[in-house]
């Protein structure tokens, strides 16, 4: 919805509101700005209270390059890390894998 | 009947076995973790409850520490949801005794049982507080109870509430940590919870007291001043500057509540700065000044609330051992995506900038999770509302007259009495107005402020309003059921855009 002009008074209103349907992410993350709410003084500081430092977004994203190092096992894709065990296969390691016949 | 017994016992064998994988799962995150979270959210409050859920549904894994013992943080427990249940309460005792007569009820022998009035608030925030570790088990919420201190960007130390201390990894940290209450500055009157109280202490007194002086004119002072009023209590606000109702208020409005409080037996002392404060013979007396200095006077009170505002909460955190900086207001400084100057660290609601109120935490709550997942979030710090639960109630969202002035805004304003609006009529309740602002130019509405019956329901259509961008005249052409409150506020989109019906 948008103001509406008062151009005339005489004539149909109608309402600006748009559907654009269901929303999607845009594939790249917003830049990061000075918070809104923040004091005039330290929305100035913003490039150097956190581009000097180590804020940044936060989820670990692994860089472009060809060979990847993870130096911890959950920053590696989720299909690296230990997948939880089904029932079945602690029955089968409890019971010497009677279970399994 | 053997084979009974052996199904039965690998039944039983199996329940024991999903139990202790279930135990060791609770205690991933614990003593034994092996696997750290993706997302821990310290505190349980508002912000930090919403940010867990909605993180979890998203697919994060979760935990959120708190060492309050119960979720909810102060506003479930010891701040908006209390004291609406009291709010409610007394003005339905207040309004027994004062208001049915009128109306064509005789009632007779009403009497207080604060006792009961007190555990009908205790009732509400248990169940609201159960109701949210309900949802973390939905949600599949990691609930961890304890202290949480910082050992390092990526994992905290906590002290668990049942004894032992353990340590929870994460990729990410949400620090919603809350505020407390300010004390009087420099130490001058100390809160015992008794007979100096905070707002907590205010919600827990066990007899009404014969006279309270309220220090602070803002929105919790004026509420609690309201419950102990209707109560029977001699009520007297010292409000340091010269308006009451907070920061954000329009002018107009400040003056009609303080006109309508006063008609309730509230007595005000505006620009005026307490100094001391001595407890002799059970009272406690004050001693007090005009703000730009003056004449010193003496006010003697049974019991005072302590209301000047709230300071943001870090105690124990040991955030300064991670690098997290905070402003000179003590507020954790962060960027509009909740970073703070730690890489991974995100913070959001009374700890941080902007105004400590509950929904704005939860709106936080919601943008930081969906940070962490996708990227991008949403709050629309123009469009956070503002409620003072009262009788009649106090509302607003976006810009004040004064404020549009000072940036020179041209401005068109819409007002209308609910004494025109029916329903009021009909509800012999007709105190206040509903006032929208529009930019001159556009239309576009730039602020909406209510004072009387239902505004703090009725400020939501102005957020929305705010929120879309609508005209005065997009509202205005909007069908509002009659009888109803509501059509105040169509009536004031229409005084804004052209002319009212009813006025």
């Amino acid at each position: 919805m948008h103001p509406s002009l008062r151009v005339c008074s005489a004539r149909a209103h109608q309402p600006l509101i748009r559907f654009l349907g269901k929303r999607t992410y845009p594939s790249t993350p917003s830049t990061p700005h000075a918070h809104p709410a923040a004091p005039a003084e330290l929305k100035k500081r913003f490039e150097e209270l956190f581009s000097t430092s180590e804020a940044s977004g936060s989820a670990p994203v692994a860089s472009s390059g060809s060979k990847v190092v993870f130096a911890e096992f959950w920053e590696a894709p989720e299909r690296f890390w230990k997948r939880d065990i089904e029932d079945s296969e602690i029955d089968a390691i409890l019971s010497g894998g009677a279970s399994l016949y | 009947m053997l084979s009974l017994q052996r199904i039965a016992q690998k039944t039983a064998g199996r329940r024991l076995r999903q139990a202790s994988l279930q135990a060791s799962r609770w205690q991933r995150g614990l003593a034994t973790a092996t696997e750290p979270y993706d997302v821990v959210v310290i505190g349980g409050g508002p912000g930090g409850y919403v940010a867990a859920i909605k993180a979890a549904q998203l697919g994060l894994r979760t935990a959120c520490v708190e060492k309050r013992g119960s979720l909810g943080g102060t506003c479930l427990n010891v701040g908006c949801i209390p004291s609406k249940a009291m709010l409610n309460n007394s003005h339905i005792y207040h309004q027994t005794q004062h208001d049915l007569k009128r109306r064509g009820i005789d009632v007779s022998g009403v009497s207080l049982n604060l006792p009961t009035m007190l555990e009908a608030k205790d009732n509400a925030v248990t169940g609201l507080t159960k109701g949210i570790e309900f949802l973390f088990k939905q949600n599949k919420v990691d609930y961890i109870k304890g202290a949480a201190s910082f050992v390092s960007p990526t994992k905290v130390s906590v002290e668990l509430l049942d004894g032992g201390k353990t340590e929870v990894e994460t990729k990410n940290f949400v620090i919603a940590t809350g505020s407390e209450v300010t004390p009087f500055p420099g130490g001058a009157i100390p809160i015992d919870e008794t007979q100096i109280v905070s707002s907590t202490g205010a919600l827990e007194l066990q007899k009404v007291p014969e006279k309270l002086v309220v220090i602070g004119g803002g929105i919790i002072g004026l509420e609690m001043g309201s419950v102990w009023s209707r109560l029977g209590a001699e009520v007297t606000v010292v409000e340091f500057l010269g308006a009451i109702g907070g920061a954000g208020i329009d002018e107009e409005v400040a003056k009609q509540f303080q006109r309508l409080l006063t008609k309730q037996g509230i007595k005000f002392k505006l620009n005026t700065k307490v100094l001391s404060a001595e407890k002799k013979d059970g009272k406690v007396f004050l001693k007090a000044e005009a703000a730009k200095g003056g004449k010193e006077e003496s006010l003697e009170a049974d019991v005072v609330l302590v209301a000047i505002g709230r300071r943001p909460y870090v105690e124990g955190l040991n955030i300064e051992a991670v690098g997290v900086e905070l402003d000179n207001k003590g507020r954790i400084i962060i960027d509009d995506q909740f970073n703070t100057s730690v890489k991974n660290i995100k913070c959001i609601g009374d700890v941080t900038f902007g105004p400590m109120l509950a929904h704005k935490a939860e709106e936080e709550g919601i943008a930081a999770a969906e940070f962490l997942k996708t990227g991008h979030g949403h709050v629309n710090y123009n469009a956070i509302p503002s409620v003072v639960y009262t009788h009649p109630e106090v509302s607003w969202v976006g810009k004040t007259e004064q404020e549009l002035k000072a940036a020179g805004v041209e401005y068109s304003v819409g007002k209308f009495n609910f004494s025109a609006n029916s329903r009021a009529k009909t509800n012999l309740d007709t105190d206040g107005f509903v006032k929208i602002i529009a930019e001159k130019e556009t239309d576009k509405i730039l602020g909406v402020h209510i004072i009387g019956p239902n505004a703090g329901e009725m400020i939501a259509e102005g957020v929305l309003a705010i929120e879309y961008g609508a005209s005065s005249e997009d509202i205005a052409r909007t069908s509002h059921a009659h009888p109803t409150l509501s059509e105040a506020f169509k009536e004031a989109a229409m005084a804004a855009f052209s002319k009212p019906i009813h006025m």
